[in-house]
């Protein structure tokens, strides 16, 4: 156990901070903050554009190795490089999807020809993803995937219907399972497909959400032309399910260090506005802290665990508790506001960014396994319960 | 940076856990509760003879000379055991103190394992295993003394943890040898309720993880309904919570340990935040245990009772859960400080 970065690992963390220092400024400065959980929808474009300015300074997939064009930092230097970030008040990533999920596992899964035609678009940040998993009829029972995918003429082409699906409407591309083999069920004879969103068998309807604004959508396939399919026909639950492990690497470290500016944000107005020598107020402030420092504490280890086995239950528990947290500080930034957390201050409807967070965060408990599916894999996968009776 | 245990420390680890499987049985704890001393002289010897008592006491007193970091995997398997012993005090707590204060003599017994040494959290507390252990480490005022318990006189007091021996102590401090005082006396105050409470975390998570292990078993053993129960998603979601308590209060611990080891200026803050997390997790076991048991869960004869026991005792043990919570509360509010020192993942090198 070793608590403490290089000598090296603090030359890089001074290169990354001066490069931010001196480039989110100027026409991104108003970016500042912005864009993270429950404000993905604000400065959509101007986001974009600051994704392409992080691209020309080399510090978009800085975790990707560098034969496939990414930076090969090592975990302690992306763990640097996300501390930076969030420290600036970097915008939230615009390109997360294809950074994180849709560029890993084309890496993992893609042909070479494959690589070359989509891995440039996410690192100069020019082409964003979006993720169709969820339908209608497949949410937390994600193998029931209804969305057909027919081979007509050497061409998959698709037809069903995706919800939930986050930036769709800012996306070039979406990654989507699909059943290939109208026989099969569940996890078998499905498909990884990769789908061009501009084209007339795709229709993209924004979803209203409680905070008034729409970052995810319905997306509805009528006989759309898939681009590419990843790995084979059959192959699209193992190459789907790996998707998601990519997703509680490195990337949760940029997350909590938007959580921690959050939880600055609360604890300074609690300063001001007199709620910090409120006791009840001053313990679930505490009690926030610990909350956060769990996560780090866990992704370190998580992280720093190279057989990938000793700390799996670790990773196992992570969202239920992140999920859990993150609503309890919504709830917290209210009572700290006190009576005026109720009041819309600039109308109609335009909330603050953290009555914004406050309503977002009812849905982390959600998204990506609700909390009670997250308790059944804890229980059987975890502590090795016996199983529930489920369909075969 | 590297936040994990080596495999030689794992190693260790498994073959502790393996010994006081074998040497610490359930029916061995429940012989013990009905004998005066409720410890056992024998088994003090033989963790001794693993090197465990020895394992902080430096190398020329005889000792392993290892560090806190090395001790709080096996601090964890003590809980987990239920361990009657004072090892925990013995090692974690009292030998850091006797090291600081120049204590070869008493040192090179410790890691004989001819001595105990039994710790009192603050003045007037109470003191586990006084009578057991041949020396303690007292406190009056800005003081910390070494007092040998035969010059004390010692007052059984009784716990609801048939396991525990607490004894109220009464003693002469100007006849005592004392260990430090003045600000000295305060700082070393300070180290061993620091030490006492990250010792007190480290069962804490054993205990969790032993309780969590029983309910499983039994849950998936009991049937009703045709099925175990264990099954059932309202019953697996009762352990579900308790794993992400205890999953998540390892880490904490472990990092307590090392800001201790490495004295960080974090430290107690550290430690307030593990025993925190490792009462909440262990807890939680005890109260979701007895659930999920049904009303075996409050018999007398389920040996659930023995480690939820004994983590209500911990709990309240080396400071409460509102005194720990206030020292978080007070460095979160202290001087404003961005995500850089102290708030960066490790510390700068």
């Amino acid at each position: 156990m070793k608590l403490s970065f290089s000598a090296e690992d603090e030359t890089f963390r001074e290169e990354i901070a001066s490069w931010l220092a001196v480039n989110l400024g100027g026409e991104f400065e108003q970016l500042r903050y912005r864009g993270g959980p429950g404000d993905e929808h604000m400065f959509a474009h101007e986001r974009k554009v600051w994704e392409q300015a992080m691209a020309k300074g080399g510090w978009t997939c800085v975790g990707w190795p560098a034969e496939h064009g990414g930076r090969g930092l090592s975990i302690e230097q992306q763990v640097i490089f996300h501390e930076e970030y969030a420290r600036a008040g970097g915008p939230g990533r615009v390109g997360h999807i294809g950074e994180g999920l849709a560029g890993p596992t084309i890496i993992a899964y893609g042909t070479d020809e494959q690589k070359k035609k989509y891995l440039p678009g996410i690192l100069n940040g020019t082409e964003l993803w979006c993720q169709g998993y969820s339908e209608p009829g497949a949410g937390s029972d994600l193998a029931n995937v209804k969305t057909k995918a027919v081979l007509v003429e050497g061409r998959w082409r698709l037809s069903g219907q995706k919800v939930w699906t986050s930036l769709a409407h800012e996306s070039d591309w979406c990654f989507v399972i699909a059943r290939t083999d109208p026989e099969s069920v569940r996890h078998k004879g499905l498909g990884f497909f990769l789908v061009r969103m501009d084209q007339p068998g795709v229709e993209v309807r924004p979803i209203e959400q409680l905070t008034g604004t729409s970052e995810f959508n319905e997306v509805f396939f009528e006989d759309a032309i898939a681009e590419d399919i990843l790995g084979e026909p059959g192959e699209g639950w193992k190459i789907g399910m790996a998707l998601l492990g990519f997703e509680r690497g490195v990337s949760t470290l940029g997350q909590q260090m938007s959580f921690q500016n959050e939880l600055n944000e609360i604890i300074s107005i609690a300063k001001q506005n007199g709620a910090a020598q409120d006791a009840t107020i001053r313990q679930r402030i505490a009690e926030a802290h610990m909350g956060l420092r769990l996560m780090r504490y866990n992704a370190m280890r998580m992280l720093s665990d190279n057989s990938g086995g000793a700390e799996d239950s670790a990773a196992l528990v992570y969202k239920l508790h992140w999920a859990s947290w993150h609503r309890n500080l919504g709830k917290l930034a209210m009572d700290v506001l006190g009576p005026d957390s109720e009041l819309v201050e600039s109308g109609p409807y335009n909330l603050s960014r953290l009555q914004s967070m406050y309503l977002f965060t009812r849905s982390d408990t959600i998204y990506g396994g609700t909390n009670q599916v997250q308790r059944n894999i804890i229980a059987e996968r975890g502590l090795g319960m016996p199983k529930e009776q489920r369909p075969q | 940076m590297n936040f994990t245990f080596s495999e030689d420390q794992i190693l260790f680890r498994d073959s502790v856990r393996e010994f006081l499987n074998n040497e610490v049985t359930a029916e061995s704890l429940r012989a013990r509760w009905d004998t005066p001393s409720g410890r056992c002289k024998e088994l003090w010897a033989a963790l001794a003879e693993l090197g465990l008592t020895g394992m902080l006491v430096s190398e020329a007193n005889g000792g392993l000379g290892m560090n806190e970091i090395d001790f709080v995997l096996l601090a964890e398997e003590c809980g987990r055991a239920a361990l009657p012993e004072p090892l925990v005090d013995t090692v974690l707590v009292a030998t850091p103190v006797l090291q600081q204060a120049g204590k070869d003599d008493v040192l090179a017994a410790i890691a004989t394992g001819q001595s105990a040494v039994a710790v009192q959290a603050t003045e007037g507390a109470l003191v586990a295993d006084a009578e057991f252990s041949e020396y303690l480490i007292l406190q009056e005022n800005s003081a910390v003394y070494l007092v040998s318990s035969a010059d004390a006189t010692l007052e059984l007091q009784e716990s609801i943890d048939p396991g525990r021996r607490l004894y109220s102590v009464s003693w002469d401090a100007s006849q005592a040898n004392v260990l430090a005082d003045g600000d000295r006396g305060v700082a070393l105050q300070a180290k061993m309720f620091n030490l006492g409470a990250l010792g007190a975390a480290a069962q804490l998570l054993g205990l969790s993880q032993r309780m969590i292990e029983l309910s499983v078993n039994y849950t998936s053993e009991r049937n009703q309904f045709g099925k175990p129960i264990g099954s059932f998603q309202a019953v697996k979601h009762h352990l579900a919570n308790v794993a992400v308590k205890t999953e998540f209060a390892k880490a904490p611990v472990y990092r307590a340990a090392y800001s201790v080891a490495h004295n960080l200026s974090d430290a107690a803050q550290h430690v307030s935040h593990a025993k925190l997390a490792a009462t909440e997790a262990a807890t939680q076991a005890a109260k979701s245990g007895i659930q999920v048991h049904g009303a075996m869960g409050y018999t007398w004869e389920v040996d659930l009772q023995i480690f939820m026991k004994r983590a209500w005792a911990l709990a309240g043990a080396w400071g409460s859960r509102g005194e720990h919570k206030a020292r978080v509360a007070s460095a979160v509010f202290g001087p404003e400080r961005s995500l850089g020192a102290g708030q960066t993942f490790a510390s700068a090198s």
